[in-house]
């Protein structure tokens, strides 16, 4: 313990002797003549025998009175604690509530112990200090922007809520906080996390940061993979479980099959390593849930669902002089119902709902077809971009941030000969290849099949056995017929909202419901008045390999403009102030001294209280 | 009290239900001369009281004819002999007596002078002793008779408080000097160390005694509070107490424990113990209380 003000001591100095003096003043006693001392003399010599004690009770009040000194004048003195913690007077706290926060090992969960973390530091803010709240991992809040009241940063830190969805990406919340921080002096952002996250390279940060680490498991097995394919008899489920943790394990995964038990499976596996089952099933099941059994610290990524894919196709109109790496790719997916349409073709009669996607494949039409696009190697520039040129050689280079569309591509030794230039416009549910697949090496690669079935996914959502299936977050949309009146959406919780009020959107032919945090089944139901025309499934799966690594890493290496990387907070940074807690205990000193001076007074109610009960006792008796 | 002095001691109507009572006496009291009361001598009156022998010497007018004549022998018929009574008022007029709210020796004046006043209406001789002024009793000797009333009350009225009176060294040389033995009225508040002294002093002469324990109300229930010195108003001894809630509950039972030892003492000694609250009026008292107690009738 150390006093930021030890001047103040010396007003006990002062204080002390003057109470001490004004008590001696008062020790004079009040002389009172009374007819004899007689039976006073006796009852004196009985006091006596405790004599002691007796002074001490004299002496009550002064000591009493000295220690209620003493504690004010500590108080002044402004006494702290050597803390792990913050110093800086603009505070920018930077909560991870990604999946990986709702591990158990710090009960109730991480995110938990992140806010209680949250809450210190709030407590620790000096007198004027400010700070701002922002919360990461999924997306990205600031549930308090700048402010010194210390109540509304906790009610902001309190209503951070844990989102399943998104990744744990440090670089939007780094960059803000960075803005931040570079606007005012004696700024200082504290990351409270797992550690599992994303960290910017180019990014340095003028201020220190302190890495608040929360966690302490590091075994965790996940579920990391289910699929449910139709196959000639019955329908075939795969799923892919992965032991995330540093030491072997062995969990048990149970299969429910609509809901009830159809098997179980002991798995062990070693660390690191993943096994998968390929499981033959009824042909009449429709959903598929796969748990591990056992106490896991990370319960979110422990159960996992597949439904069964719709069966009815989604129809694709490709446009082509004839491409055979497309057709191909193509007709590798599921569910989908190709139709090669010859190049010279103008006029298009189909509708939206018949057929949603258009491929385009290096022709230029005068008028566009209806429905979703994708552009390869457009030729002109259209309505939705502008094609201002070419490109020789150009560097493939993957977006930042986990697009749907980049899924499990790997763009690394894609070369592409020459491309469009194009400088996006007006963006419509639109992809664009700006290059001939044949003047590319990527058709010839594993990235391309994927790369077509995420295109797909993206353009003809609701189509394929990967459409049934979501990430946290992701937006769930179908196509809609127009005659569809209203789309309902049962949650996993049992909740059921609806179009009508306005929770799940209906927009050009498409039903979009955004609220997908949860993990489990999503039904939508489509009506025509008040009857269900179309009921369809869709799983909601943390499949997340940076989320469910939930060891917590100790340090973060996070360049700062002091030079140091390192963001492991020291003990001796904060100062834990508590002069309000010995202002309270003052206070109750305070209490207790008037009690005891009024001691007498105290017996007395205590006694006429007393007495009254016996009062109104004794006519019962009676 | 001086601001009193002027007015008389007890009112008239006051006096009036007096002349109405009695002294009680459990057994009779020899006197000095003839009076009303019966005596343990045999005497002339109408009463009779019991029949002898004849002896050579005897006033052959006390023999009892009717009985000669039914046994042939010569008896002498017996009478109670009515004597006058002598009684003593004893006075504490001590330091610690001039003090309380109701004053207490104002108290033991009052109660003297009623309970004189009473003898007197009844023939008796009264006689007053005050003691606590020095070494020194002041003494009224005998008076008899209504008329004696005046120097009575003139006397209890002149009482002036002493300082520090030897309540048990009094009540000797009390005892010493008493003539006749007689009914007994000491009046103090009895906060003297020697007081059982003082009692089984008086206790060792026939006397019939009656205590009056006079106590004021700031005795009874002290109203103090806080650290206070008390001084003794006799000795000047300081007494230091810390008073509170607890130090009263215990100073009342001290006090109830200690009235029930004098009482118990006198019990044993067969002296009448009538404590005396001197905020209860004189009057009520005497009229009341007194009654009884068995002191007055």
């Amino acid at each position: 313990m150390s006093l930021i003000t030890p001047l103040a001591l010396l007003a006990a100095a002062i204080v002390g002797p003057f109470i001490v003096a004004m008590y001696l003043l008062k020790l004079r006693r009040e002389e009172r003549t009374v007819s004899s001392t007689f039976l006073w003399q006796r009852m004196v010599r009985d006091v006596e025998a405790n004599a002691p004690w007796q002074k001490l009770r004299r002496n009550l009040l002064l000591l009493l009175q000295l220690l209620l000194m003493l504690l004010l004048v500590l108080a002044l003195a402004r006494p702290y604690l050597a803390a792990q913690g913050i110093s800086g007077r603009n505070l920018i706290i930077i909560i991870d509530h990604s999946a990986s926060m709702g591990a158990t090992d710090e009960p109730p969960t991480r995110l938990h112990a992140a806010r209680e973390r949250a809450y210190q530091l709030i407590d620790q803010l000096p007198d004027g200090g400010r700070a701002t709240v922002i919360a990461t991992g999924g997306r990205m809040e600031v549930p308090a922007a700048a402010t010194s009241d210390r109540r509304e940063l906790r009610r902001a830190v309190e209503r951070i809520q844990l989102s399943n969805g998104g990744s744990s990406d440090l670089s939007q919340a780094l960059t803000l906080a960075a803005a931040l921080a570079a606007r005012e002096e004696d700024s200082e952002v504290a990351i409270i996390s797992d550690g599992n996250v994303t960290l910017p390279t180019n990014l340095r940060v003028p201020a220190r940061v302190s890495y608040f680490p929360v966690g302490r498991a590091t075994e965790n097995m996940a579920v990391s993979a289910i699929a449910l394919q139709p196959g000639t008899t019955g329908q075939t489920l795969f799923v892919q479980v992965t032991n995330y943790g540093q030491a072997s394990a062995t969990h048990r995964l149970d299969l429910y099959l609509d809901g009830a038990i159809f098997n179980a499976y002991n798995l062990t596996i070693e660390a690191g390593r993943d096994q998968s089952l390929i499981i033959e099933l009824p042909p009449q099941v429709e959903v598929v849930e796969a748990r591990l059994d056992g106490a896991d610290a990370m319960p979110a990524d422990d159960r996992a669902f597949a439904v069964s894919p719709a069966t009815e196709a989604t129809t694709v109109r490709l446009v082509t002089a004839g491409n055979r790496f497309l057709e191909t790719g193509l007709s590798l997916l599921p569910g989908l119902n190709v139709v090669t349409v010859p190049a010279a073709t103008t006029t298009f009669t189909e509708t939206v709902a018949q057929v949603p996607v258009t491929i385009l494949d290096g022709v230029a039409l005068p008028e566009l077809p209806p429905g979703n696009l994708l552009f390869i190697n457009p030729l002109r520039s259209t309505a939705y971009f502008s094609v201002t040129g070419t490109i020789e050689f150009p560097q493939v280079r993957p977006a930042s941030g986990e697009d749907p569309m980049l899924r499990n591509v790997s763009l690394s030794e894609v070369s592409v000969l020459k491309a469009a230039r194009i400088v996006p416009g007006n963006w419509g549910r639109v992809a664009v290849l700006s290059f001939d697949l044949h003047e590319s090496d990527l058709p010839l690669q594993i990235a391309f099949p994927l790369l077509l079935s995420n295109l797909m996914n993206f353009l003809a959502p609701g189509s394929g056995a990967e459409a049934a299936q979501l990430t946290p977050s992701q937006p769930l949309s179908r196509q809609m017929d127009a005659t569809i009146t209203e789309v309902r959406v049962t949650r996993p919780d049992g909740r059921t909202v609806s179009s009508r009020s306005g929770e799940v959107q209906i927009q050009a032919g498409q039903a979009i419901y955004a609220d997908t945090d949860a993990l489990g089944i999503y039904t939508v139901e489509e009506l025509v008045g008040d009857s269900v025309v179309g009921r369809h499934r869709y799983a909601v799966n943390l499949f997340a390999p940076g989320e469910s690594r939930i060891a917590t890493q100790r340090d973060l290496s996070i360049p700062q403009t002091s030079g140091a990387s390192s963001t492991v907070s020291r003990e001796r940074d904060s100062r834990q102030e508590f002069w309000r807690l010995v202002a309270l205990i003052a206070l109750i000193v305070l209490l207790v001294e008037w009690l005891v001076y009024q001691r007498n007074g105290l017996a007395y109610l205590r006694e006429r209280w007393r007495q009254r009960a016996g009062d109104r006792q004794s006519p019962l008796r009676s | 009290m001086n601001q009193r002095a002027s007015e008389p001691l007890l009112e008239s109507a006051f006096l009036r239900q007096l002349d109405r009572l009695a002294l009680v006496l459990r057994r009779p009291m020899a006197g000095d001369i003839q009076g009303e009361r019966r005596s343990p001598r045999r005497g002339s009156s109408v009463e009779f009281a019991d029949f002898r022998p004849y002896a050579r010497g005897d006033d052959i007018r006390q023999i009892d004819w009717n009985l000669y004549a039914r046994a042939e022998r010569f008896y002498l018929k017996l009478f109670v002999a009515e004597e006058e009574l002598n009684v003593h008022l004893l006075v504490d007029t001590s330091a610690s007596m001039d003090w309380g709210a109701p004053n207490k020796l104002h108290y033991a004046r009052e109660l003297a002078a009623a309970y004189g006043y009473i003898a007197l209406a009844n023939l008796d001789r009264v006689s007053v002793t005050a003691f606590g002024a020095g070494p020194g009793a002041l003494q009224l000797p005998g008076v008899r008779g209504k008329r004696g009333a005046v120097p009575l009350f003139a006397f209890l009225q002149r009482l002036q408080p002493g300082k520090h009176g030897d309540l048990a060294q009094a009540c000797h040389r009390y005892i010493q000097s008493a003539r006749a033995t007689g009914p007994l009225l000491l009046c103090s508040d009895l906060l003297d160390a020697g007081w059982k002294d003082a009692l089984s002093a008086l206790a060792s002469r026939p006397f019939e005694i009656t205590v009056m324990h006079i106590l004021a109300p700031q005795e009874l229930e002290p109203d103090l509070e806080g650290d206070l010195k008390l001084i003794d108003v006799e000795s000047g001894a300081p007494v230091e107490i810390s008073a509170n809630l607890d130090l009263m509950r215990r100073y009342k039972a001290h006090l109830a424990a200690w009235r029930g030892e004098i009482e118990s003492f006198c019990n044993g000694r067969g002296i009448i113990y009538v404590p005396v609250d001197t905020s209860v009026p004189v009057e009520e008292f005497v009229l009341g209380r007194m009654r009884r107690r068995g002191v007055l009738r």
